[in-house]
């Protein structure tokens, strides 16, 4: 029962966002693994440019791989963890796919509107969102609090600077430890020439 | 298709022009009481069902669409609504009450789509006319599922989809008492509700009869579908088997 819901679902955002029907047509019949260990979930791409969740014989044509912790980035908008994403196989697919699933919006307002009508579903949407503002604000709040006690008063975390200068002479260390072994293999190679 | 010529009907092994005969003769007894028997059998679930296989046929506006089989039209409603003014979806079913059942339906809602009685081993239309072809509850009671099968790939364009939605292998620890239900409960709601428990024993029948998921995907792959996938419904007691013509 769930994938005939997860495919209305699925469908029900793909006709909110009409940009993404015409994204994924041209991949018709294709079929994306999506990966976040341990979770998976194929889906397919239908003819009219709609999604479903793949049968039980599906084979997939393309897949994603997010891992957890990139997900979380991806969920708070950090556009940058896009990248960290890995697309295999029919990379064209899976960026489609990919660009449809983080491009695509629920437009839960029209949806509460048919529903309770327009005016109560503009209300309740326009608390939603400034509840959602202020946990989001109070979140970060609350974050950043504890970052600064843990850096401040009760040193867990280290502090940025002091991470990049540790990476620094981390670095400058590999780099004097190749030289060295450079330096040691040449004397090495003149010793034994000089036996021969 | 066995070499002396004969079938199942149900648990019966019966000649294949004795099977057509007993098929119509069920249906015939069912037509008008079809859909509130599908309601009460299968606790309205299989609306869903057909939802579903509407919903992952990829049927655009403009496309044409097969429905063999279609008894009381349920189906060809669902998809005059996807494919609009600009397709078309035809109606079919080799049983002339359930055909009447079905066309009548489509009328009171509104809908001109042609209603033709033919056989789907063999279909009365062109190479490569459909973008899509379906048949649910059906291929269980065609004599040939092979030919049929191929009839409906055949009647596919390049790309085209055949959508079987069908009974199928319940999942095992469900099977005991999905076998309960079939053989005493369905019967008895038969007797009641349709006044007809024979066609109904049938049903249970034909179902433990009909090729499991994994023969019904190969069934398909041998008619020529290069590509076949399917999704367990109620824990496997209905698949939906979904084949590209590629």
């Amino acid at each position: 029962m769930l994938k005939p819901l997860m495919t209305r679902l699925l469908n029900h955002l793909v006709n909110q966002n009409g940009w993404a029907r015409e994204q994924l047509q041209p991949f018709g019949g294709r079929t994306v693994r999506l990966s976040m260990p341990p979770l998976r979930a194929d889906l397919v791409v239908l003819e009219d440019g709609g999604l479903a969740m793949a049968g039980e014989a599906a084979e997939p044509d393309a897949s994603i791989t997010v891992p957890p912790s990139v997900a979380l980035r991806l969920l708070a908008n950090d556009d940058a963890a896009a990248a960290l994403a890995t697309l295999e196989g029919d990379t064209e697919l899976a960026a489609a796919l990919a660009k449809v699933l983080r491009g695509m919006s629920w437009e839960y307002e029209e949806d509460l509107s048919r529903l309770i009508g327009d005016v109560p579903a503009h209300k309740l949407a326009e608390f939603g969102r400034k509840a959602g503002q202020e946990l989001r604000s109070q979140s970060l709040n609350l974050l950043q609090m504890l970052v600064e006690y843990w850096q401040e008063e009760q040193p867990m975390l280290a502090k940025k600077r002091h991470v990049e200068s540790f990476n620094r002479d981390v670095d400058a260390l590999r780099e004097d430890a190749e030289r060295l072994e450079k330096r040691m293999e040449k004397l090495s190679a003149r010793i034994s020439s000089v036996r021969d | 298709m066995n070499d002396d010529n004969t079938t199942h009907f149900g648990f019966q092994t019966v000649s294949e022009a004795e099977k057509a005969k007993k098929v119509g003769a069920v249906f015939h007894s069912v037509a008008r009481k079809y859909d509130l028997m599908n309601d009460i059998m299968s606790f309205g679930m299989h609306r869903g069902w057909k939802r579903f296989a509407v919903e992952v046929s990829g049927v655009a506006k403009g496309d044409r669409v097969l429905d063999i089989a279609g008894g009381s039209g349920d189906l060809s409603r669902l998809f005059a609504r996807k494919v609009g003014d600009t397709g078309q979806v035809i109606l079919t079913d080799i049983n002339a009450s359930m055909l009447a059942v079905g066309r009548d339906r489509l009328v009171d809602a509104g809908i001109a789509a042609p209603a033709l009685q033919c056989d789907a081993e063999k279909l009365p239309f062109p190479d490569g006319h459909f973008d899509c072809v379906i048949v649910a509850f059906g291929l269980r009671n065609m004599t040939h599922k092979e030919i049929a099968l191929a009839e409906m790939q055949r009647v596919l364009r390049i790309g085209g989809r055949l959508l079987v939605l069908e009974f199928s292998q319940i999942w095992r620890p469900l099977a005991p008492i999905y076998d309960a239900y079939s053989f005493k409960l369905l019967p008895l709601m038969g007797r009641v509700v349709a006044k007809d428990a024979d066609s109904y024993q049938y049903l249970a029948e034909s179902i433990r009869m009909h090729p499991d998921q994994e023969t019904l995907k190969r069934m398909m792959q041998d008619a020529g579908f290069a590509k076949v996938d399917y999704y367990n419904l109620a824990a496997g007691a209905v698949a939906l088997h979904k084949g590209w013509k590629l």
